[in-house]
């Protein structure tokens, strides 16, 4: 039974998670500290953040700069649940089967704190590989958890407008612009589709009649999303465009920004200094 | 003075030279004229109107925009491409093909600022277009957070953002509830002055009277089979009827079921 669902699970899944993270910008458009900052400082402060995590040859450093990414997210109004859940689910996944083999003498040699005999084989933990892996999934953790906190306090056309602050010629800054803004008409096209197909042939729908329907939708999807792209380009050219586009560079930056980017600057800076004198 | 926009003469045009679209259309639009274009679902009024925008060219015969054959080759001149673009506003059948920028207030900005023009002049343009059309609650919301209704109007505001003198718009009442409609038809019987010519294609005859002084009707053939006033051709049902314009149907009043032909003038009629 839950094989005939396989389809229905799988294309219901990917457009809820992809609505879900994509296109809900509850938190972005919520009024709090991260939302009032100019994208463009915001972006590069915390890029700034992250570069430093990643320099830190300290768990401690990375820690700090984790407990400053919560505490952010506390002043914007971001819920501790959703954060925590959104950057934790990725962390296992990535650093997690990474840092686990570098905890055992094989890959990590060194003074043992604490052995394991599974099936006559001696698995041995290093207290230098147990420091590399916790400074790397912390690493990991903060650089997530910033990434994280930016997608989630920043609408998606002003952080696509950032991207022009970083040398991101203009026509990609459009074309990602025009993608984002019609993944979520095909979106709709597709969940459309599948009801439709649900409702003429009920729910009990077999695996490889689903298979065969999924195939027949990506390829009228393809030919949908060709006429919409020669349409798109006409109405384009309606409106005056010639090639090169020109948007509109609307953001603006405050005192408040300023200050931020100076905190951001120092903070930083103290945490790599400290870090190289072997304070932290 | 010659104030003649648009001259169409035995204009044929196909997709993929196959599927006609147009089958020899002679037209004369002249400045500041409200036209109708009229004609059942495939009969080629979107094809016409992106021609009249310089999109499509014709197969065969010719359209003279401003005094010039329009062409591939004249939209090559750099010139004359960017006063035809800022003279001639399209407003798509599709709200969903017109608006593909992150947010409204982008849709707006992107025709002006393609033109280039002054900061003022975009601030004035879009400080009367957003109240005209009253949409200010939607600025800062993207396409797919839009009602039907809203994409239409937003479209039309990115349109007049450019401040066209001519102005063609494809079915804008097409799937719009009654409430909305009527506003979009006295939106245009408002926005109507004699240096704006507006050209619509639709088959609602709700508002055709309000948004047209001509009418030109086309055929399943894909010609003009006739031109004429809004009461003239309203007048002749067997000629709407004809061109399924307007239907008869069955349907009840007071329990008594009969037929008679749907004009969607007057909803309201009475039975002795």
């Amino acid at each position: 039974m839950r094989r005939n669902n396989f389809v229905e699970r799988s294309l219901t899944g990917a457009i809820s998670f992809l609505k879900d993270s994509v296109f809900a910008d509850e938190y972005a458009s919520a009024k709090g500290f991260l939302q009032s900052l100019d994208p463009r400082i915001k972006a590069f402060t915390f890029v700034l953040f992250v570069v430093t995590a990643i320099l830190a040859k300290s768990a401690v450093i990375c820690l700090i700069l984790y407990s400053l990414c919560l505490a952010l997210a506390c002043l914007s109004g971001i819920h501790m649940g959703f954060f925590l859940k959104r950057t934790w689910i990725f962390i296992p996944i990535f650093s997690l089967f990474i840092a686990i083999p570098a905890l055992f003498s094989i890959f990590t040699p060194g003074e043992a704190i604490f052995t394991m005999d599974v099936a006559g084989l001696k698995f041995i933990i290093t207290r230098q590989g147990l420091s590399g892996a916790v400074l790397f999934v912390s690493r990991v953790v903060t650089a997530v958890s910033f990434v994280v906190l930016l997608s989630i306090t920043t609408r998606h056309f002003a952080l696509l407008k950032v991207l022009r602050v970083f040398g991101v010629p203009q026509i990609f800054v459009m074309t990602l612009g025009m993608c984002y803004r019609y993944i979520y008409l095909f979106l709709e096209i597709i969940q459309n589709t599948y009801l439709a197909i649900k409702s003429r042939v009920g729910t009990s729908l077999g695996y490889k009649k689903g298979q065969h329907i999924v195939a027949w939708n990506m390829s009228s999807l393809w030919q949908r999303s060709y006429y919409l792209n020669e349409e798109v380009y006409l109405a384009m050219l309606s409106r005056g465009y010639t090639g090169e586009p020109k948007l509109s560079e609307d953001l603006k930056s405050g005192a408040r920004d300023w200050a931020w980017l100076i905190f951001s600057v120092a903070v930083s800076a103290f945490l790599l200094m400290a870090a190289g004198r072997g304070t932290v | 003075m010659d104030n003649t926009i648009f001259r169409l003469q035995d204009v044929k045009f196909s997709y993929l030279g196959r599927y006609p679209a147009l089958c020899g259309i002679d037209m004369e639009i002249v400045k500041g004229q409200r036209v109708a274009v009229m004609g059942a679902n495939g009969s080629g009024k979107s094809t016409l109107l992106q021609m009249l925008d310089g999109l499509l060219f014709p197969d065969t015969g010719t359209i003279e925009a401003f005094g010039r054959t329009l062409n591939e080759k004249a939209f090559t001149d750099t010139e004359f491409n960017r006063y035809f673009r800022s003279k001639v506003g399209l407003v798509f059948q599709s709200s969903d093909v017109q608006l593909f920028c992150p947010t409204v207030k982008e849709e707006l900005l992107f025709g002006p600022l393609q033109f280039g023009f002054a900061k003022t002049e975009i601030r004035s343009a879009f400080d009367t277009i957003v109240g005209l059309l009253d949409i200010e609650g939607l600025l800062d919301r993207m396409p797919h957070q839009l009602s039907v209704g809203e994409k239409r109007k937003v479209a039309i505001a990115s349109v007049l953002m450019i401040l066209p003198d001519i102005i063609l718009l494809d079915e804008p009442t097409a799937g719009l509830d009654p409430r909305t409609s009527r506003e979009l038809a006295n939106f245009l019987a408002r926005y109507h002055d004699e240096n704006k010519t507006i050209i619509t294609a639709t088959h609602d005859l709700h508002i055709i009277e309000e948004i047209a002084d001509i009418i030109y009707v086309i055929d399943q053939n894909r010609k003009i089979i006739r031109r004429g006033s809004p009461h003239e051709l309203l007048e002749d049902t067997a000629f709407l009827e004809e061109n399924n314009l307007i239907h008869s149907h069955l349907h009840r009043h007071e329990g008594m079921p009969h037929v008679h032909k749907h004009d969607h003038l007057s909803h309201y009629h009475h039975h002795s």
